[in-house]
């Protein structure tokens, strides 16, 4: 008999499936009949092309799925079916555990995650015409790569006066801490509070440019036309109102904010939504900061970073347009040097909440990658809890072969065994779905902090349900169709006959590759862990030129007289556990620290104008931070702001070949005439994930914000509780009216990381769940083989094998197969974690043991869950094994 | 008319294939036939779903049977045209044929 080639056989069991026998035999006899005209006609692939086709031409029939009433489905067999599935499901009761249990934590997490990743693309997608706001960011330096939020104060101004079509532009300020108190009408505090985040300097036009119309703001009290407009204004949000006056009409009460100013109380607005960039729950006029600020509402150079400006484009201008217009108001105002090394360009508001190189107020973004990362974990999740399904459920086959069997004597059909399995699989699916519904709920209430959700209910939000369902349907056509059909196709001569089995580990290859995918993504996920996790610690322990360890700061007063902060610098010099005290401006490094961006050049020479950091600060300031002095002399305490410390890098910048030549050079900075009297060594002032900085530090007492307290060699615990607490009461009595707060300044320079800190915990997380996943899997996998080779490893036990033998036999295959897994998952797991690397300036090089450990670890793992579940069967008596035939 | 015979033109073409092969009609052939006679290049499942359709609204009837090697062993679905199928088909063609003669009358071409 000449062989004909065979058309597809999927398409023909999709029709065996769906369709009643005689009209599944007309319709195959026909596509067969055709498929073999076609092969004579055109090519063989062409007629596999049109047999299915054609096939897929019947699915889409109404005349296909009408059924007379003598169908299968019948109500009563379906209740058979379940009947069945739950028989079944209870005599295999280690199997059914697994099942649930793999996938239950697969679903879970995936539910968890795209939770968390619909609430990071929820982030301020509520204004209207959204496509059309961007904010004002700024990129400087020769390749500009230094990207930064933030624009100097008269920006804003000159863009709204000089180009037409900048009618819509809101500029704000945000402030991290604010000490807030409540006076009572005589002046005297009544309450005080201490706010880390919430306070924004806003225009009148804020709402007009940000209008929150889909999560509106609600004006509570107050005239919203008229509330923002005068000096001295602010506006609360319901919770803060609550907070500091209790219910009732508050408009006209005052608040003293940082003991200088007091606020007239003008307005309450509802709660800001908690998936927005602006977290604010303060609002003080913009006009405040005109006050307060005044000496450099003109100064074109400076600029603070979170004062920051959106704008609304009409429809008819284009960002590349618009980006053109401000660059010739910018050039228009400053000097050759400024404009050309700054450029402001626009930033879409859809992308501040996802591009990290410039931040945004929560000091939070998440990159779209991370998203993409986090979606496809979800999905390879699911993908290795539906693998250990299906390997579990071939590898049963072999167990239910007789029951199949059996069943096809009787007379059941294919198609009938087909749905069995399958409604076995919806069983279970379902009970992993609800398990994993409530598994999930408890799972974000664990990990709220970790993955920066607000707390929410999910069991009645729709998206939740709705996505569970869609995955649940996935689970069950991914991981129900395969065993089905495959165990259905069993002849049942073969599967009657009580058989030997001696077949290899394993069985079908199509499960070998099935296990080679799991491990394969277990084993990326293993390594990217590892990495990121040597990254961070790599992050916390490199140095970054600075003293971190037991320097505590606070914030002192503004403004400050001399005499009270002198006193307090004395008395906190005489305690014995004090090393060294300094006040600044701002510190070396660390989150929510002020910083101050300005310009500086050399005086009568044409070299370029460079932008660095200002650091204003006595003399102890080198010293306490251990910054290293290269050249010169340190500045002194009585000098005010003509002499600079300059670091290396910044004299490299200004064209000097050493650090000795700088020494006594004039320089001009912000127009202000200086000389550089030292060098000192580089120090990174902003995370190791940028490159070094350009800083100056000269003494400016005006300026300074906080003092720095290094302490005594390293404390024990409860010594520093003593140590707080008198310095705590030297405070009180200096300043007796002002909050004592305090913060480790180590703690401050690692909360650069926290972020990727989190990122580290979440692959920790993950790299468990899917080894959990996969040792599962495998640990079912492993008890089948054994429990059909009892005979088989009984034999070989009485010809001699050891224990020993017999555990190399089960285990090397499985071996072979993390083996190769491993080797596929390195060149994938080093391209992720090179790009990821690639976005710090200081990272860590790659090592072959960075990947060779994590596989190691995840293939002793695995070994050891062979192993211990084969051990009973190796040790068993065989007597006990081969006594019946 | 009292009992209106509604035929569309496919279905009055594939009626007609059923008569023309009586008792052999079955969808391959069908689909073959009309693709030499009427350059119909119809796909299988149309076929089938318009022969569903005639065989609900009585015009043919069919019955398994004619297992053979091209159909790898299995049985085919063979139609027949019933009474009721053929005087449709006839009174069409009477209504035709009536139109027509107006026509030649009332225009000559």
């Amino acid at each position: 008999m000449n062989k004909t080639p065979q058309p597809p056989r999927w398409i023909d069991n999709l029709i065996d499936l769906f369709a009643p026998f005689d009209l599944a035999e007309e319709i195959r006899g026909d596509l067969y009949e055709l498929y073999r005209i076609d092969i004579n006609r055109k090519s063989i692939p062409a007629a596999r092309l049109a047999y299915i086709a054609n096939a897929f031409g019947f699915l889409f029939r109404r005349f296909f799925w009408k059924r007379n009433s003598l169908s299968l489905n019948t109500p009563a067999m379906l209740r058979n079916y379940f009947t069945i599935a739950y028989r079944s499901l209870l005599s295999y009761k280690s199997n059914t555990v697994i099942n649930v249990l793999g996938l239950t934590i697969g679903i879970a997490s995936a539910l968890t995650i795209f939770t968390f990743i619909r609430h990071e693309l929820s982030y301020d997608t509520f204004h209207s015409d959204i496509e059309h706001i961007y904010r004002v960011v700024r990129v400087s330096g020769k390749d500009r790569s230094e990207a930064r939020t933030g624009v100097s104060y008269p920006v804003p101004r000159a863009l709204k006066d000089e180009i037409a079509s900048f009618q819509k532009i809101t500029s704000m300020e945000y402030f991290g801490e604010i000490l807030v108190e409540v006076p009572d009408t005589s002046g005297t505090v009544i309450a005080q509070f201490k706010e880390n985040s919430g306070l924004a300097m806003v225009e009148p036009s804020f709402f007009e440019v940000l209008d929150f119309k889909d999560k509106p703001i609600r004006w509570l009290q107050g005239n919203p036309a008229r509330a923002l407009v005068d000096p001295f204004s602010v506006v609360l949000t319901e919770s803060l109102a609550k907070k500091y006056f209790g219910e009732g009409n508050i408009v006209g009460k005052t608040l003293r904010f940082e003991k200088e100013a007091d606020c007239k109380v003008t307005g309450v607005v509802s709660d800001f939504p908690a998936n927005t960039d602006f977290p604010f729950t303060m609002l003080i006029s913009y006009s405040t900061l005109r006050q307060i600020k005044a000496r450099m509402q003109d100064d074109w150079s400076t600029v603070e970073d979170n004062h920051q400006t959106y704008i609304r484009l009409p429809e008819n201008i284009t960002k590349e347009e618009a980006e053109a217009q401000i660059a010739k108001v910018h050039a228009a105002h400053t000097p050759e040097d400024l404009h050309r090394n700054r450029l402001y360009i626009l930033q879409s508001l859809s992308d501040v909440h996802f591009e990290s190189r410039f931040g945004n107020y929560n000091s939070r973004s998440v990159s779209k990658t991370m998203l993409l990362a986090m979606a496809l974990v979800a999905i390879f999740l699911l993908l290795t809890c539906c693998i250990n399904y299906i390997n579990l459920a071939t590898a049963q086959s072999a167990m239910r072969a007789k029951e199949v069997g059996l069943r096809k004597v009787m007379g059941s059909s294919r198609r009938s065994l087909i749905w069995q399995f399958l409604t076995e699989t919806c069983v279970v699916v379902l009970i992993a779905g609800f398990i994993s519904l409530a598994l999930s709920e408890l799972l974000l209430f664990k990990l709220q902090s970790l993955l920066n959700l607000p707390l929410q209910r999910h069991l009645n939000d729709p998206f939740i349900l709705a996505t569970l369902g869609i995955v649940m349907l996935a689970v069950i056509l991914f991981s129900g169709l395969y065993p089905s059909f495959s165990i259905s196709k069993m002849n049942p001569v073969n599967s009657l006959k009580s058989k030997f089995t001696t077949e290899t580990l394993g069985g079908f290859s199509f499960r070998k590759v099935l296990v080679v995918v799991q491990f394969t993504i277990t084993q990326i996920i293993a390594v990217s862990a590892f990495i990121v996790v040597s990254q961070m610690h790599f992050f916390r322990n490199q140095d970054m030129g600075f003293d971190q360890e037991a320097i505590i700061t606070f914030p002192i007063p503004h403004h400050d007289d001399s005499v009270a902060r002198h006193q307090l610098e004395d008395r906190f010099r005489a305690q014995a556990f004090v090393s060294n005290v300094s006040f600044s401006y701002t510190l070396p490094a660390g989150v929510h620290r002020r910083q101050n961006a300005r310009s500086i050049w050399l005086s009568g020479k044409s070299a370029p104008n460079v932008i660095f950091e200002y650091q204003a600060a006595d003399s102890s300031y080198i010293h306490l931070f251990g910054i290293q002095l290269l050249a010169g002399r340190n500045i002194n305490n009585y000098d005010r702001e003509t002499e600079v410390l300059i670091t290396r890098n910044l004299a490299k910048r200004l064209h000097f070949s050493t650090p000795e030549e700088a020494i006594g050079q004039p320089a001009s900075m912000s127009g202000k005439d200086v000389t550089i009297v030292g060098v000192v060594e580089d120090f990174y002032n902003n995370s190791l994930k940028e490159d070094l900085g350009s800083i100056v530090i000269t003494n400016n007492t005006k300026a300074f914000t906080s003092v720095s307290v290094k302490l005594q060699s390293v404390q024990q615990y409860e010594a520093l509780q003593q140590a707080m607490g008198a310095l705590q009461a030297i405070w009180k009595e200096t300043y007796p009216t002002h909050f004592f707060e305090y913060r480790f300044f180590d703690d401050n320079v690692n909360a650069y990381y926290e972020q990727e800190q989190k990122y580290a915990q979440l692959f920790q997380i993950f790299s468990i769940i899917f080894l959990l996943i996969g040792c599962l899997g495998l640990y079912g996998l492993i008890a089948f083989v054994v429990n059909r080779k009892s005979k088989e490893v009984a034999i070989r036990k009485v010809l001699g094998a050891t224990i020993s033998n017999i555990l190399v036999m089960f285990s090397k295959e499985y071996i072979q197969l993390i083996v190769i897994s491993f080797v596929l998952a390195v060149p994938v797991a080093y391209y992720i974690l090179d790009s990821w690397l690639s976005n710090f300036k200081n990272r860590i090089p790659m090592a072959w043991w960075m990947f060779v450990l994590p596989g190691i670890l995840v293939l002793c793992i695995a070994v050891m869950v062979i192993i211990l579940k084969s051990m009973r069967t190796v040790q068993a008596n065989p007597v006990d094994k081969l006594k019946y035939e | 008319m009292a009992s209106r015979i509604y035929l569309g033109e496919l279905e009055e073409l594939i009626l007609l294939m059923v008569a023309l092969h009586n008792r052999e009609a079955y969808g391959v052939s069908i689909t073959e036939e009309l693709k030499k006679h009427a350059d119909r290049d119809l796909s299988i499942s149309a076929v089938h779903a318009v022969l569903h359709r005639l065989e609900e609204k009585g015009f043919v009837k069919s019955k398994m049977g004619g297992a053979s090697d091209e159909r790898g062993g299995r049985r085919k679905r063979l139609f027949t045209i019933t009474a009721y199928g053929r005087n449709a088909l006839e009174e069409l063609r009477d209504t035709r044929n009536t139109i027509w003669s107006l026509i030649s009358k009332v225009s000559p071409a």
